[in-house]
């Protein structure tokens, strides 16, 4: 099996695709494909079974014009704010009070502070629709505190609803935000805060111009990883609120599936799914031209 | 050994990359989705009414009163050994959500409750039509025809060129109001309303006692029974049915229907709803009515064996009272009926189930769990609150006011009108918005 | 670095322990309920007054929480070794040969990482059920590698690029082939990567909803966040077993949690970008 080294490594490195190829035949007929096929579908009126007919892009009209479709995208924006900005930003502070310095104990404090991480969010999402219930744990909470004229039934009030989604959101992403910060402000060089400090800065100043330019990296995946969650925010409408109380927590995934399989409108359904994921792509390009595409 | 391993990768990603190629064809093969080839059309019951001989398992998936469910399924086992029923409940939402999905899927359930979306996927061939057994068996003499006739989808048989049916009721539903008579005495009410201002009210007092007036589960479907309960009162009840049945040119956007909206408008108002209606789903509503809060709850009779297991004799049930006193009792009601998927590989031993629905005994056990029986000689005069209801369903039924619920007159009505209440409920909307989305809601399924 | 005064260490402290008070409130309120005595009407976490276990056999049995435990784990089990062996494969390749176009390549998978569900499931329901596939697990174990496949061979290949080259190098001066490279010397030293790896293809795969709602619509093949969905509405006034389900359902990944915690925080928080 020997041969001439250049035609070997030639070959060799063409060879090399035949790893690659598995990987890629799943990952294009299983995702790939069907992400183009619902940009297709999105342009016909089609119920399923019979045959379609071409609409063009009459279906994105009607999600921009639809006051309910459209309605569910901006709720899905407002929840990137609690799932993603609320938690960095929350996440932000407390790296600046902890300084970055070691603790004992961390180890403790990253293991339940990642938990939320864990668990199945259909069991979060069970686990928040009763504690925000009429006699549930928040309620009991303000009543103890003298606050029970400000108790409702949180999930089904109109104004009070899609923050109390939102709550659960910031309740999942805010411990993974605050480890990711922490754990990039350990690896920043301790020179730069000496530089700093020479300068004569104070913790604020320091904060600014050393830590967070330090932490850009950190705070792109941060956002990106949340707000790919909360656009995907489904599971958690699904068994708190299912859209309600009228459409103040309706979100795409929501009513791709109703569209999809309930009212037999699969073009409408595919449109609302081409616009989620494009807003996801814009999303994500945007937190990383910001962060400086620093990674 | 390496080596020798290396043309057998080499083979796998070749089999992959065809694969990955049969797909992409298959997926641009008909570049149109869908088929243009007709729907194949319902595909019939065979017509005759022997009982399989082996043993057979029949999957069954319903979504209301799961204690009548498993007593029918009992009984239907002792009588047919060999047959086994497996029961699945799904939530009302979780149901119809899921109805397309599960019916059309090749694991279809071989018996599944009729509801909102049946008639559709009926016209689609996913549901086997009835029409034969209907005769054979002899089911018009068992069941009042009228039921029948609501499970009809509007098509023709073409077993037996007459309408085709596609379920059979065990037991009819109905809405209405119940009360806590221990509650309403506190709160100084001591009968049933005459009149839907005896019925305000009553709800006044119940609410100047410091007790939940009305509890309804908004959160799902219960919002859309206390629109439909007000309906009733004013709305012509022909006119109703056509906006329901999709008939052309029919209009939810009356006077009647907005005096009926604003009334629930007014009612959330004044606090006679409970305040957390929009956040409690049917099932919440009756538990917590059941523990002892709120005087009235809007529901139906299939709530009435779980209500009186816990009530007793405290529980009673009256239809929504009209405008006048005088006035024709008109409530919503359905045949609590089971389709046949045509994917079944048991008709024959669907066909004897859906038979047995109709057999003294099953009525005895229908009646039983608060179900309006299809022949009420067959079973023993009802007490308490069954009584109650048997009453309100004579009335109605001799009035001709038995209406379909209002989420039938299209698919995404469901939806529409939970989300709608909710926001009537909570003073969101103003009445006639809500009957002119509503109305834009119908005309998308019903065009020309 | 010794400014960290007492008041500082102890603030730092205070605030660490809110969160993980807030955290932990809301996850031990359930583990509570759901040993209260069946039918108690449970409001808020409150100490049992007598420990009782029925709830869990009560889930586990008879609202068929092993069923959908033992779907769960089929599904993981198909969905982890593939996963793990097609990112390891693809990202040997892109990571540690000079690939022609292996950049493009690379970049293909990585703007897989944004997909959502959402985006694919329509069309895998029409299409699989053209194919007959739905209803069955090796569909949505398929539909699960292809979304879970870029996050996987973006992180293998960032651990094969960081392998030192000499180390390759030495072996194929030794004639060794490429697949005994990536066998014999390459996984033996990816224990790490490829267990955080498996751990967080486990647990998206474990907490994957939508898609199990839409492929699979038998509700006895369902798995365990699919089943306690549609266990909530049935069951929501019967707060002991409904907690009981649903620790059963988060039970088996707080235990691989506890005990592959380093491999998980790893994984977590080094951008895993899917869920």
């Amino acid at each position: 099996m020997r041969r001439t080294r250049g035609s070997r490594s030639a070959a060799r490195r063409w060879r090399g695709h035949l790893y690659v190829l598995p990987a890629l035949a799943v990952y294009l007929a299983f995702a790939v494909l069907p992400a183009l096929r619902t940009a297709y579908l999105s342009l016909f009126d089609w119920d399923g079974v019979t045959l379609g007919r071409w609409v063009g892009l009459a279906n994105y009209r009607e999600v921009v014009v639809d006051p309910v479709l459209r309605r569910a995208v901006l709720n899905s924006l407002a929840l990137v704010g609690f799932f993603s900005v609320l938690p960095v930003v929350l996440g932000l502070v407390a790296t600046g009070l902890l300084a970055g310095h070691r603790r004992r104990g961390m180890a403790g404090y990253r293991f339940v502070l990642l938990l939320p991480q864990v668990v199945p969010l259909v069991a979060v999402g069970v686990t928040w629709r009763w504690l925000y219930g009429e006699d549930g744990l928040v309620n009991q909470a303000l009543r103890a505190v003298g606050l029970a004229g400000v108790g409702r039934a949180w999930l089904g009030d109109f104004d009070a609803a899609l923050v109390a989604v939102g709550l659960v959101g910031a309740w999942v992403s805010s411990g993974l935000c605050l480890m990711l910060l922490l754990s990039g402000v350990g690896r920043i060089d301790p020179s730069l805060y000496e530089a700093a400090r020479l300068d004569g800065a104070g913790p604020v100043r320091e904060f600014v111009s050393v830590t967070l330019p330090q932490l850009r990296g950190e705070l792109a995946v941060a956002l990106t990883v949340t707000t790919v969650a909360a656009l995907a925010g489904f599971d958690l409408v699904y068994v708190t609120t299912n859209g309600g109380p009228g459409e103040q927590t309706t979100v795409p995934g929501l009513l791709i599936y109703r569209l999809a399989f309930s009212e037999g409108r699969v073009g409408l359904a595919s449109a609302l799914g081409v616009v989620l994921g494009c807003l996801v792509l814009a999303l994500v390009a945007a937190v990383n031209r910001l962060s400086g595409a620093g990674r | 050994m390496a080596d020798a391993r290396r043309p057998c990768r080499a083979r796998g990603a070749l089999v992959a990359g065809a694969a990955l190629l049969a797909w992409a064809l298959a997926a641009c093969q008909a570049l149109t989705p869908g088929s243009a080839i007709e729907a194949p059309g319902p595909r019939a019951a065979p017509s005759a009414t022997a009982v399989p001989d082996g043993d057979v398992t029949l999957r069954l998936e319903f979504t209301d009163a799961p204690p009548m469910v498993d007593a029918l399924v009992a009984a239907f086992e002792a009588r047919h050994p060999r047959v086994t029923v497996e029961p699945r409940y799904k939530t009302f939402s979780d149901y119809v959500r899921s109805l397309g999905l599960t019916m059309t899927s090749d694991s279809a359930p071989d018996l599944a409750q009729y509801a909102v979306g049946m008639g559709e996927l009926a016209a689609a061939g996913h549901v086997l039509d009835l029409a034969g057994y209907r005769a054979a068996y002899g089911w018009d003499a068992s069941v009042p025809p009228v039921s029948l006739d609501q499970l009809t989808a509007g098509l023709t048989s073409g077993a037996t060129g007459g309408d085709a049916l596609f379920g059979m009721p065990a037991g009819l539903s109905m809405t209405g109001v119940y009360v806590n008579r221990e509650l309403a005495a506190r709160a100084g009410i001591d009968g049933p309303p005459a009149t839907l201002g005896e019925f305000e009210e009553q709800l006044a007092a119940a609410r100047a006692a410091g007790l939940t007036p009305l509890a309804v589960g908004a959160l799902d479907a219960g919002g859309l029974h206390l629109w439909a309960a007000l309906l009733n009162q004013t709305v012509r009840v022909d006119d109703y049915r056509d906006w329901v049945d999709g008939v052309a040119g029919a209009t939810i956007e009356t006077p009647g229907a907005l005096a009926a909206t604003e009334r629930l408008v007014a009612w959330g108002r004044r606090g006679f709803v409970d305040d957390a209606a929009n956040g409690t789903s049917q099932v919440d509503s009756t538990a917590r009515f059941a523990r002892g809060d709120g005087v009235f709850l809007l529901n139906g009779n299939w709530a009435a064996g779980q209500l009186a297991d816990v009530l007793g004799d405290d529980l009673g049930f009256f239809p929504m009272p009209g405008e006048h006193a005088a006035g024709p009792t008109v409530a919503s009601g359905f045949g609590f009926a089971f389709a046949v998927s045509s994917r079944t590989e048991h008709p024959a031993a669907a066909g004897a189930f859906l038979d047995f629905l109709a057999s003294p005994e099953a009525n005895v056990i229908i009646a039983e769990h608060g179900f309006l029986p299809g022949d009420p000689d067959a079973v023993p005069p009802p007490t308490g609150v069954f009584a109650d209801i048997a009453e309100g369903h004579r009335r109605a039924v001799a009035d001709d006011g038995i209406t379909a619920f209002p989420d039938f007159a299209a698919p995404a009505m469901l939806d529409a009108l939970r989300s709608g209440v909710q926001k009537l409920l909570a003073d969101r909307v103003a009445a006639a918005d809500f009957l002119a989305s509503t109305q834009e809601v119908w005309r998308a399924a019903h065009p020309g | 670095m010794n400014r960290v005064s007492a008041a500082e260490r102890w603030s730092g402290h205070v605030l660490l322990a809110a969160g993980a008070i807030v955290v932990l409130v809301p996850l031990l309120s359930v583990v509570l309920a759901s040993v209260q005595p069946a039918g108690t009407p449970v409001v808020g976490p409150a100490w049992p007054e007598r420990w009782s276990w029925d709830n869990y056999r009560q889930a586990w049995s008879v609202a068929g929480f092993a069923t959908l435990v033992r779907n769960s784990l089929v599904v993981a089990l198909g969905v982890v070794p593939a996963t793990l062996a097609l990112s390891a494969a693809a990202g040997y390749a892109l990571g540690a040969m000079r690939l022609p176009g292996g950049g493009a390549v690379a970049g293909f998978f990585v703007a897989g990482l944004t997909i959502p569900v959402e985006l694919v499931v329509v069309p895998l329901h029409h299409d699989l059920r053209g194919l007959g596939l739905t209803n069955s697990y090796p569909a949505l174990i398929l539909a699960e590698i292809a979304l879970f496949l870029p996050f996987g061979v973006f992180w293998m290949r960032a651990h094969f690029r960081a392998t030192p080259p000499s180390l390759v190098e030495a072996a194929r001066m030794d004639g060794a082939s490429s697949g005994t490279i990536l066998l014999r010397v390459l996984l033996p030293l990816a224990g790490p990567p490829l267990v955080t790896l498996g751990l967080l293809v486990f647990l998206w795969s474990w907490n994957q909803f939508l898609l199990v709602l839409v492929l699979i619509q038998d509700t006895a093949r369902h798995t365990a966040p699919a089943g306690l969905g549609f266990f909530v509405g049935q069951n929501s006034t019967d707060v002991p077993t409904l907690a009981a389900g649903t620790v059963i359902v988060m039970l088996p990944l707080l235990v691989l949690f506890a005990v592959f915690q380093r491999g998980f925080v790893t994984g977590l928080l080094r951008g895993a970008t899917r869920d």
